[in-house]
């Protein structure tokens, strides 16, 4: 039985040695083949599908097409928003939450670890077509992120801002733009949630007067500006733009590290569907939240990384099958982001497809008789093309 | 349906092969559903396994079959019918009575979203379970599907019959056909008729299914509901003359 050491060699290492991770390379190990013969089947289905190296700082090459597991308590604080919905009804039903590691993934973590903080901002871009694992990566990284300690500026989804807003109030700040008390505040209850520990610490530089009663000295907390912006809706809009302006300033300066992750950031360059009481369509520099985010993206601070993702789906005005960033930035944002370092998400290769069936498996989640068999498998691969989206809407039903 | 085909008489020759004339297969009754097959024409065989026989396993009778085959005619396969493993003829026939209008993409998506709600909320029920009843919770949508429809098929109907200008319900035994076709129709329409107003169908129809399946619920009331009917009429049994 010497095909199933070749075949899965890093797989056996694991289940010899949980706790070692070395470069495996493409040699065999030397391990008793009678050794693998014993072991139960769901063991080393186990091996193939899931890590127990939950800390993403010690992900690597090996651990590529491998689940690991992220507790209910850490999900809970780190991601208080930013996650897919299905990925939360996912671990809603298996009581457990457990991310793929990818080679994409993998890439940017590589960056991240040798980025120079002296050096301004590093813009990476994530893209692919529909249902191939960006906003999951983006996830990863960002988990990887809060394990180090840096300070996460997450917004789930840009798309979210420019659309279906029903209250926009005219700025109190700046009279041409408009404000968005309602995605504002809840914003800012999620930082809130993500960043306890970071909104004691770092000090506001400025005094801003909220309004003839309300004002805040300089000085003092930045959570003071976040308890403002959530009580006080009007001013939430004006309190996301000083929380921007604050860390960014303040980021330089060596005193925490900054990741600023945007879900579909083309976004910020595209059409809005808003429009004024005149019917007049608003552009997103118009939004007060989209003209401080542009801001933040700019790579004109250093201390930290700017990760970022494009995608089609929730954009608008945009063509189903448009996936590059060119097509979806368009010229405006295309050269405003420009130098960026771009990473192509794809679908799973065999062995991720592999690891993913296998976990499924493991969580009785394909429960029909045939799912089981090689013939169901080969119809999985078929019908999804090996498109993580799309397989897990298969197995739902199956 | 099959029905016999009219004898060939003297007016009809310049017909061509295996085109079906209409025919009246009862008088006072007027053949509604019929193929443009003839008898002819043969079913086509959709089954992956037939045809990835090696030749030299096949028994005599087989080969014999398959080569009469070859000088067959056969039908054209329905567009609705796959050679997957995950095909079910029950769901795709309760597909399409849920369909309106020829929407089978609806039609479809709403029973997928249907079968993943009945898995998600079993899971759920699993997971809250304690260890002896873990065993007992069924999580495979497909089966309680099944048992549930299987739960809610009547075992005898009422049928009107004409006798003395009245018309009276007679209870009458089933066709399996009619069974399964009735406990799929009452289905539905309790489902889109007794939903509140903001639930969706999936979600309303997983739980009509999960009732169904533990012999709870209104189409299993609907199912005693005409039992009772059938053995308050059964006086009249003596009508039925089939």
């Amino acid at each position: 039985s010497l095909p199933p050491v070749l075949r899965f060699p890093c797989a056996v290492h694991q289940l010899l040695d949980p706790g070692r991770f070395s470069h495996l390379g493409t040699q065999a190990p030397q391990c008793p083949v009678a050794h693998l013969d014993n072991q139960v089947p769901t063991e080393r289905t186990r091996a193939i599908s899931r890590t127990l190296e939950n800390d993403p700082a010690k992900h690597g090459e090996q651990h590529v097409g491998q689940h690991y597991n992220i507790s209910i308590q850490e999900l809970k604080t780190v991601f208080p928003h930013g996650l897919p919905p299905r990925f939360v009804m996912q671990v809603k039903t298996f009581n457990e939450a457990c991310l793929m590691v990818r080679k994409p993934a993998l890439e940017l973590l590589h960056y991240l670890k040798n980025t120079n903080f002296a050096h301004p901002a590093v813009r990476y871009v994530l893209y692919g077509e529909k249902g191939t694992g960006k906003t999951l990566s983006l996830c990863h990284i960002i988990h990887f992120c809060a394990k180090q300690d840096w300070l996460i500026l997450h917004i789930p989804d840009a798309h979210l801002w420019v659309k279906n807003c029903r209250d926009l109030l005219q700025s109190t700040y700046n009279k041409q733009r408009f404000d968005q008390p309602l995605e504002a505040s809840i914003w800012l209850k999620n930082f809130k949630t993500a960043n306890e520990r970071f909104l004691s610490q770092i000090k506001v530089q400025d005094k801003y007067v909220w309004n003839k009663r309300e004002s805040t000295e300089k000085g003092s907390p930045l959570a003071e500006v976040v308890e403002q912006g959530i009580m006080r809706v009007r001013n939430a809009t004006d309190a996301v733009g000083i929380v921007l302006k604050e860390l960014k300033r303040q980021s330089s300066l060596g005193v925490f590290r900054l990741l600023v992750a945007v879900d579909g950031v083309n976004a910020l360059w595209g059409r809005t569907t808003l429009k004024r009481e005149d019917k007049s369509p608003i552009t997103p520099e118009e939004l007060a939240l989209i003209y401080n985010l542009r801001k933040m993206v700019k790579n004109d601070w250093q201390g930290g990384a700017i990760v970022l993702t494009v995608s089609q789906t929730g954009s608008l005005f945009k063509p189903r099958k448009a996936y590059l960033p060119q097509e979806l930035l368009g010229k405006e944002g295309f050269d405003t982001l420009d130098p960026f370092i771009p990473i192509l998400v794809s679908n799973y290769n065999p062995k991720e497809f592999e690891g993913c069936i296998q976990y499924y498996l493991e969580n009785n989640w394909l429960q029909h008789e045939k799912a089981h068999t090689e013939e169901g498998k080969k119809e999985l691969l078929f019908l999804s093309n090996r498109n993580p989206g799309l397989l897990e809407r298969l197995c739902a039903y199956l | 349906m099959a029905a016999p085909t009219a004898k060939v008489s003297r007016g009809w020759s310049g017909l061509a092969l295996g085109v079906r004339i209409a025919v009246l297969r009862l008088p006072g009754l007027t053949q509604v559903r019929w193929s443009r097959y003839g008898p002819e024409y043969q079913d086509p065989q959709i089954d992956k396994e037939y045809y990835r026989k090696p030749l030299a396993q096949l028994t005599e009778e087989e080969t014999y079959e398959r080569e009469l085959r070859k000088t067959q005619v056969i039908k054209a396969a329905p567009a609705t019918k796959t050679s997957s493993v995950f095909e079910d003829p029950v769901i795709s026939k309760f597909t399409n009575m849920m369909m309106k209008g020829g929407n089978k993409i609806l039609a479809r998506s709403l029973m997928t979203q249907t079968l993943e709600a009945v898995k998600r909320k079993q899971f759920e029920k699993y997971h809250a379970a304690s260890a002896e009843e873990q065993a007992t919770v069924e999580r495979n949508p497909y089966t309680i599907f099944h048992q549930a429809l299987k739960n809610c098929e009547p075992v005898i109907g009422l049928v009107p019959i004409l006798k003395g200008g009245h018309f009276y319900q007679v209870p009458v035994p089933l066709a399996e056909r009619r069974r399964r076709f009735l406990a799929m129709k009452w289905m539905i329409t309790e489902c889109r008729e007794k939903k509140p107003r903001r639930m969706l169908m999936p979600e309303k129809l997983s739980q009509e299914l999960l009732e169904a399946f533990c012999n709870r619920g209104p189409v299993i009331k609907r199912k005693h509901d005409m039992h009772k009917m059938a053995e308050a009429n059964r006086a009249l049994a003596h009508y039925r003359w089939w």
